[in-house]
């Protein structure tokens, strides 16, 4: 009897070991990085006795190398040129790469002369401070080629500063990272962060790239608006070449003696920098920095939880909903991170006794503005059930409900945007916490009508569409606050810069990360697409989002594992979750958005 | 030197023989030595060598012997290593197949996708060429051909279709003549360089095609991947301007080592699980085996030791149970038979003993009879006086040997105790010289006693090494022709020897050895006239061994004999050697080599003694002379193991070896040694002596 009860038990376990399991063992997945298919080019020294020509492509091609300091490049050059070159000063991106021509006046191969032009299409330039900055202009430079008298061999004596390449090899070669900088206000208790996306180069030890970047200050662009904790003039500590992060993923930073004397708390805001600097530069990012003064000691350690104390971090808080006006112009609302009918928001916006449009919720998702069906006029009210809606807080003169207000957005300070279309008395208007007089934001570089308004979370810019001379393009500017002398506060938008030179007729957008949007529009001669776009103009990395037709309003999260939400004219409200395709949710319905 | 010859003398019968030519053959040896080391210079390497492989076997030593003597470990080692390479072997022609196997399929899904990619950048430059050739041609050529772009791009779309499964490199044709072409690309961290083999791009260049080759691709240090090994299959293809270039795509062959590793890793604890298995089943099935065989052995131990009543413990009715019953019914008869021997002798001993007894009461009225009539014989007429004195002499003569036979017989059943304590030799000696004094001068011979300056103290029972020494000293002056007697004492290393020298007629090759029989006598035919039972020196042999000594005789024809009594300093100590050698100093054997080694030398090799007393005594002693040349080994090998020359040689190293006076105790040892080969012809002497020390 025994026997049988263990020949059973032997049987059951060998039958269990020889066949597939087919159930059991719940785990969780570790999400491998993805290899990184990653083409480098090596370049190579100039050949003996090498022709103009070839030195010429064999340089322009050891710009587009993983050399960390251009040393294969510098072989090419020769006399003055290889004192002067600032390889780092800029990089000027073109369209195709650079062609070269043999220029004949200046060229004289008996004198030892050779002048090439080089030519293309100028789309983009990375200056000294990484910034990026869209361009769209003819490149012509030259080139100079001499005959080095010792050694008899065609060396580079004169070429333009900087880099220059083609966008592939630029998109090959750079990567854009945030650097992570400080807003004027808090929010909580905790500072707000505004990204300065810069790009530097991919192989080439990006983390101490990053690290300099980031002590150097904010980009001229951001300079005004944000502040960083590194007291100036703070840089790495002399002679450290490179920073790697060690086995248990701690950097740690030597720096100069410009920070021997920072206080702990100041401490910490430089650590959160830069943890959440390199958090954008890798996928795994740090998990602890360590601080040092010049003499070596510890100034502060920071990880990954106390950055999180010191200041909100990209979109602060998880959006805890996706809010959109349904077919009855009520506001309804339904969980971010899963699937839920959609319900009607608590107190006076859901009830439908005024119909919307479209509406903007309050980052805190406790209050929300809407803006009613005919467009002419905008009310806030709070989710607190049983609140009235009261009366409108903006009021648009507009003849047609296309004249009137724009969809709202709430900043991250609270204050609430709307721009009036009104072609007679087109206005940005700002509701210093959603509430009182709107005060009318200046905007002395824009020469358009603003066609819609979202605010960053960082409340320091601002994305706008505008409408001029009948192209409708896409602006990022940055919000300066001030006071008049009478003490009044006064906001502008000041330098405005066309995040999407390419496109042509914007349509919608809408801020899907800390320096990224979403944008729906079309290139000249092309079709409606949707994809993402750099504040500074230039197309991030990654996969753009799948394609969908129709497209009136778009919505996404600056937290970017949030779905995108669309409203589509064919389909009505559809959402795309990260790694699946485009799905309805309600066929009836408009305005979507999230919290901003 | 010596310790080359201390391990070979005694082994070896030649250099033994050798031994007494003495000088010669070791300056001959000195010699040889000599010349060998002279002329090879190798004498030292080789002591140094040997000094080495003794110093390994040492700790090896032990583990050889376990070897040797273990049938078991033998037989599970043989099987071990025998299942180990049969699991190797298979291990190898296994992971071979399944190597190719894992090979051709990815040598042929490897070849497809690289033909199409190659195919792909064919197209690529085709419709680039096509692009640029709507921008119109290069005017004048002086442009600066720039592919590189067109170069990354190309690899990183042709890379990008297979994530992990394969990386591209594409470098610029070394046969493009002088144009320049690009810089190497390389997709996913490879280096091309050094993972792209030079035979392969030679091919390549040739523009013969694709072509495959194995490699190992070394990635780019800051990637942090380790090289592994891998396909590469490459091609020439032309560029956007017509120029040719080399393509390569890098399949990494980790799946598969991965594969092939887990199938080497299942073999080899399937293989490790069969060798376990297959040892573990040796082992126990040679235990099986093994377990009773070496039960057999050790009760067959114990049996030859004496312990007949042991027994085979049989369990079962196998072969093996067979085995230990055929063993156990083998004791028994042993033992029955053994008992019964045993009861018969005992039975006989006891006749003996009680026909002694028995015999007594009569002798005595006898005795009394006799005297009357002896008293009486005056007055008897002559011959019958003559018959009462022949009656008297004879009755002595009876009486003392069924005293003597009693005496043996009280031997014979253990009945004889030792009453020993601290005597000196010295005074028995003169007891028993003094004894023999008046038997001395009637024949003429003078006794002397030497080497009784210093005491000789001995534990011992005085009554009994009297009467061995009488009967030695009387034998001696009976059977010395008048010549001196000489009675040696010596003591040293924890034993006193008394020697007991004659120069009469000696004994003849194997008496020395029968001299202890029974009722033997050197001559049957003057045999019961003179001399006493025959009895004496049978007692006197127990009388050594009661003591835990030896008694031991040597003699050689015409050269007199002499007998050596050696007893423990203190009783129940085990002799080691004696202080005197057995055969004396002035034997004729020792003199004639003196005067006349070289003759000798070559002839003899065993039977030295016989061949050297001839060539001296012809003219001597010639009756003699004619028995011991009957005597010598080539006429009577049989004769040789137990003649008086197997007793003689004895002593012989300390005689006739290097220096005279060597430590009497080596001589000792040697005669112990050669007492230790009892040959198989060899007399009882020795097997007694060896029994009697045994116990």
């Amino acid at each position: 009897m025994r026997v049988g009860a263990y020949v059973g038990c032997g049987a059951v376990l060998l039958a269990g070991c020889a066949s597939m399991p087919d159930e059991g063992d719940l785990r969780g997945v570790e999400s491998t990085p993805r290899q990184d298919a990653q083409v480098r080019v090596y370049a190579l020294p100039p050949r003996e006795d090498a022709p103009p020509s070839e030195i010429v492509g064999g340089f322009l091609e050891a710009l587009t190398s993983d050399d960390p300091d251009y040393e294969t490049a510098r072989l090419y050059l020769a006399g003055k040129a290889l004192s002067d070159w600032q390889p780092n000063a800029s990089t000027t991106v073109l369209g195709e790469a650079p062609r070269a021509r043999v220029e004949p006046r200046g060229t004289s191969e008996a004198d030892g002369d050779f002048l090439y032009r080089l030519t293309g299409q100028e789309i983009a330039r990375v200056d000294a401070q990484h910034a990026y900055e869209p361009a769209d202009e003819a490149y012509n430079e030259t080139v100079h080629l001499t005959r080095v008298k010792d050694t008899k061999q065609w060396r580079i004596d004169r070429l333009p500063p900087g880099v220059v390449m083609g966008e592939s090899d630029f998109q090959r070669t750079y990567v854009s990272v945030n650097k992570y900088y400080f807003t004027s206000f808090a929010r909580a208790g905790r500072l707000g962060t505004v990204a300065d996306p810069v790009y530097v180069r991919r192989e080439v030890d990006p983390v101490t790239r990053m690290v300099r970047a980031l002590l150097k200050g904010p980009t001229r662009w951001l300079n005004g608006a944000a502040r960083t904790s590194f007291p100036p003039g703070t840089a790495l500590k002399k002679g450290v070449r490179s920073l790697t992060p060690d086995d248990q993923n701690k950097l740690v930073v030597p720096l100069n003696g410009k920070a021997d004397h920072v206080t702990r708390g100041r401490c910490n805001e430089m650590g959160a920098q830069l943890l959440f600097t390199l958090r954008d530069l890798m996928p795994t990012g740090v998990d602890e920095v360590e601080l040092r003064r010049s003499d070596g000691s510890q100034l502060c350690v920071l990880d990954e939880g106390g950055a999180d104390d010191v200041a909100s971090h990209g979109a602060g808080e998880r959006a805890g909903y996706e809010y959109f006006v349904d077919g009855e112009g009520r506001l309804v609302r339904m969980p971010a991170d899963g699937d839920g009918e959609p319900k009607p928001v608590p107190g006076a916006l859901g009830t439908g006794d005024t119909e919307f449009r479209s509406a903007a919720v309050g980052r805190d998702e406790d209050r929300a503005a809407g803006v009613s069906k005919d467009g002419s006029e905008m009310y806030v009210g709070s989710f607190a059930s049983g609140d009235s809606l009261g009366d409108p807080v903006v009021h648009s003169e507009g003849a047609t409900p296309g004249d009137r207000l724009t969809t709202p957005s709430w900043d991250g300070r609270g204050d609430l945007w709307v721009a009036d279309r009104n072609p007679s008395d087109p206005r940005l208007l700002v509701l210093q916490d959603g509430a009182g007089e709107p005060l009318e934001a200046r905007t002395p570089e824009l020469d358009g009508r603003i066609k819609a308004v979202r605010v960053a979370a960082d409340g320091v810019r601002i994305a706008l569409i505008v409408e001029r001379k009948g192209k409708v393009a896409l602006f990022i500017g940055r919000i300066e606050r001030d006071s008049d002398s009478q003490g009044e506060p006064s906001v502008s938008i000041v330098e405005l810069r066309s995040a999407t030179p390419r496109l042509e007729d914007v349509t919608a957008m809408s801020w899907a990360g800390d320096s990224r949007l979403v944008v729906v529009g079309r290139e000249s001669g092309g079709v409606q697409q949707m994809r993402y776009v750099q504040v500074d103009g230039s197309m991030p990395d990654g996969p753009q989002p799948a394609p969908l037709t129709g497209v009136k309003e778009i919505a996404a999260s600056e937290d970017e594992r949030l779905p995108l939400v669309a409203h589509s004219e064919e389909d009505g409200i559809v959402r795309l979750s990260s790694g699946s395709q485009w799905q309805t949710v309600v066929s009836e319905g408009t305005a979507p958005v999230y919290p901003g | 030197m010596t310790g080359d010859s201390a391990a070979s003398a005694p082994g070896q019968p030649g250099t033994r023989a050798g031994r007494p030519v003495g000088r010669n053959t070791a300056g001959s040896r000195w010699g040889h030595l000599l010349h060998g080391g002279l002329l090879r210079g190798g004498v030292h390497g080789s002591p140094v060598l040997r000094l080495f492989m003794r110093w390994v076997r040492r700790p090896l030593l032990p583990v050889m012997r376990l070897w040797r003597r273990n049938i078991q470990l033998r037989i599970v080692v043989t099987t071990l290593l025998m299942s180990l390479g049969v699991v190797l072997l298979l291990g190898f022609v296994v992971i071979g197949q399944v190597r190719n196997g894992l090979l051709d399929a990815k040598v042929k899904g490897s070849q497809s996708q690289a033909t199409g990619g190659f195919t792909a950048a064919a197209q690529q430059a085709d419709s680039a060429a096509t692009a640029a050739g709507n921008d119109g041609p290069d005017p004048g050529g002086d442009s600066v051909r720039n592919v590189s772009e067109w170069m990354s791009s190309l690899v990183e779309s042709l890379s990008s279709g297979g994530q992990g499964a394969f990386d591209v490199v594409a470098l610029s044709s070394s046969g493009a003549g002088d144009a320049r072409g690009f810089g190497p690309r390389a997709s996913g961290g490879v280096d091309p360089s050094r993972s792209v083999p030079e035979d392969l791009r030679d091919r390549v260049d040739d523009g013969a095609g694709a072509a495959q080759s194995y490699t190992r691709i070394a990635y780019e240090a800051g990637t942090g991947k380790e090289s592994q090994p891998a396909l590469v299959i490459g091609k020439q293809v032309n560029d956007p301007y017509g120029n040719p270039y080399e393509l390569y795509y890098l399949f990494p062959l980790s799946q598969e080592e991965k594969s092939l590793s887990l199938v080497k890793g299942t073999l080899a604890t399937a293989g490790l699980f069969v060798v376990v298995l297959l040892g573990a089943i040796a082992w126990l099935v040679v235990r099986q085996v093994v377990t009773p065989v070496r039960m057999a052995a050790g009760i067959a131990e114990r049996l030859s030791a004496g312990r007949l009543q042991e027994r085979m413990k049989v369990t079962g009715e196998d072969d093996i149970a067979r085995l230990g019953e055929a063993f156990n019914k083998m004791a028994q008869n042993l033992q029955l038979k053994i008992q019964q021997l045993e009861g018969l002798s005992r039975m006989q001993r006891r006749f003996v003993s009680d026909v002694s007894h028995e015999l007594r009461t009569p002798l005595t009225t006898v005795r009394m009879a006799a005297d009357v009539i002896h008293e009486a014989r005056v007055d008897f007429d002559p011959v019958t006086a003559r018959s009462a004195e022949l009656l008297a002499d004879q009755l002595d003569r009876f009486e003392s040997l069924l005293a003597d036979l009693l005496e043996i017989s009280r031997f014979d059943a253990g009945a004889a105790a030792l009453e020993a304590e601290p005597i000196d030799l010295r005074e028995v000696v003169r007891r028993v010289v003094s004894g023999a004094e008046p038997l001395a001068e009637r024949k003429g011979t003078q006794i002397r006693v030497v080497g009784d300056q210093q005491p000789v103290v001995a534990e011992a029972d005085a009554r009994r090494v009297e009467r061995v020494l009488r009967n030695l000293v009387v034998n001696a002056v009976e059977h010395g022709e008048g010549k001196d007697v000489v009675v040696k004492l010596a003591a040293a290393g924890g034993a006193v020897a008394v020697a007991v020298r004659d120069y009469g007629v000696g004994l003849k090759p194997g008496e020395a050895t029968r001299v202890f029989s029974r009722f033997w006598r050197a001559d049957p035919a003057r045999a019961r006239t003179t001399g006493g039972t025959g009895l004496g020196l049978s007692i006197a042999l127990e009388d050594a061994r009661l003591h835990g000594g030896w008694l031991q005789a040597w003699g050689e024809p015409g050269g007199g004999s002499q007998f050596r009594l050696t007893l423990p300093r203190t009783a129940d100590e085990p002799l080691r050697g004696s202080p005197i050698p057995l055969e004396p100093k002035d034997s004729r054997r020792n003199q004639g080599l003196n005067h006349a080694g070289l003759p000798v030398g070559g002839s003899s090799k065993l039977a030295t003694v016989p061949v050297q007393t001839a060539g001296e005594n012809v003219q001597v002693r010639a009756p003699i002379e004619l028995r011991s040349t009957g005597a010598t080994p080539t006429v009577d090998p049989t004769a040789l193991p137990g003649d008086g020359a197997r007793v003689v040689p004895r002593p012989s190293p300390s005689a006739g070896g290097p220096p005279d006076d060597e430590a009497q105790d080596e001589a000792g040892d040697v005669a112990g040694d050669t007492e230790e080969r009892p040959s198989q012809g060899g007399a009882e002497q020795f097997e007694q002596g060896e029994a009697f020390r045994g116990r």
